[in-house]
């Protein structure tokens, strides 16, 4: 049943994952925003500019599908806010990010489940590739 | 640009990323609290049943057995680590098949937790309904034809083949 209880839950359960996500956050914010001000980042875009345009995106964005998929979502997503990119390529990121996360947490629970773990990766790997794809070729 | 660093004063560059950082974390804090209390509300008043109901159907469509239909409204609402729990309960009480629980993880690992972090994604500026939308269908056709493609017969092993024959 309903009762005050529910609601004290709920805000707790709301400030811890708040926490939880600026613990994340704030400190790939500041990363990004350092390694944006240095040289760096040229030398980023230029080297994954070849791959991440294939998905409409600028090089420098493979930052965020690193930090998605070796981290969790609340990394890509600070990534996602210090840089400057279109609505597109933001929900185009969002999408990849979506299929394709925490892959060192979320396959552990795979394994937990019994269910073969290089399948899981490449499954989701490959809908976050292929989606990116089309949908950089189908949206205008 | 000459050098390594592009000669911003130290201070400006903290002040970008604290402002920054902090404009994107309020726009998160008020997305997450609302929804965490939303969820807490959903679960007290066992909204879950009611929508794992409805989730009947679709594990008829995605071609697995209709006691998937908890864990699969568990891990979308939720997320992996609740719905993974729930798939374990069942599948220890023999409930799960080995297709139904493969196919089950394949849809889950692909879309878990789909408010939280469409709600999420949309903080920073993606299209969440596009988001929604894709994530799903996605996920749900290629259940579709791994459960159409794939010999199952092989899959569930020669346990269940012997089950079905003394049945």
């Amino acid at each position: 049943m309903l009762s005050f209880d529910t609601l004290k839950r709920g805000f707790q359960k709301g400030l811890t994952t708040l926490f939880i996500l600026a613990k994340v956050i704030i400190p790939v914010y500041f990363v990004v925003t350092i390694i944006k001000h240095t040289i760096l980042i040229d030398w980023i875009a230029q080297l994954f500019a070849p791959v991440m345009g294939v998905f409409g995106l600028p090089g420098e964005a493979a930052i965020i599908l690193v930090l998605g998929n070796v981290l969790n979502i609340y990394a890509a997503i600070g990534a996602i806010a210090s840089m400057t990119l279109t609505m597109k390529q933001i929900t185009i990121l969002s999408v990849m990010i979506s299929f394709s996360h925490s892959l060192l947490v979320e396959t552990a629970v795979s394994k937990r489940i019994g269910v073969s773990v290089p399948l899981i990766i490449a499954v989701r790997m490959g809908l976050a590739i292929v989606s990116g794809i089309v949908l950089n070729l189908v949206w205008m | 640009m000459n050098g390594f660093y592009d000669g911003t004063p130290l201070w400006d560059v903290f002040m970008e990323a604290a402002t920054g950082s902090l404009t994107s974390v309020w726009s998160i804090a008020i997305i997450v609290f609302p929804l965490m209390i939303a969820l807490e509300v959903a679960r007290d008043l066992d909204i879950l049943k009611y929508f794992s109901r409805a989730c009947k159907p679709i594990t008829r469509l995605l071609g697995i057995t209709d006691h998937s239909a908890l864990p699969l409204a568990v891990g979308l609402v939720f997320g992996l680590s609740y719905g993974a729990g729930v798939i374990i309960q069942e599948a220890e009480s023999g409930l799960l098949d080995k297709k139904s629980l493969i196919l089950l993880s394949i849809f889950l690992a692909t879309c878990h937790a789909v408010i939280e972090d469409t709600l999420l994604f949309v903080a920073v500026g993606a299209n969440g309904w596009f988001l929604l939308t894709v994530r799903l269908i996605v996920a749900f056709i290629l259940t579709v034809v791994l459960s159409k493609v794939v010999r199952w017969s092989n899959v569930n092993g020669p346990k269940d083949q012997q089950a079905r024959q003394e049945a």
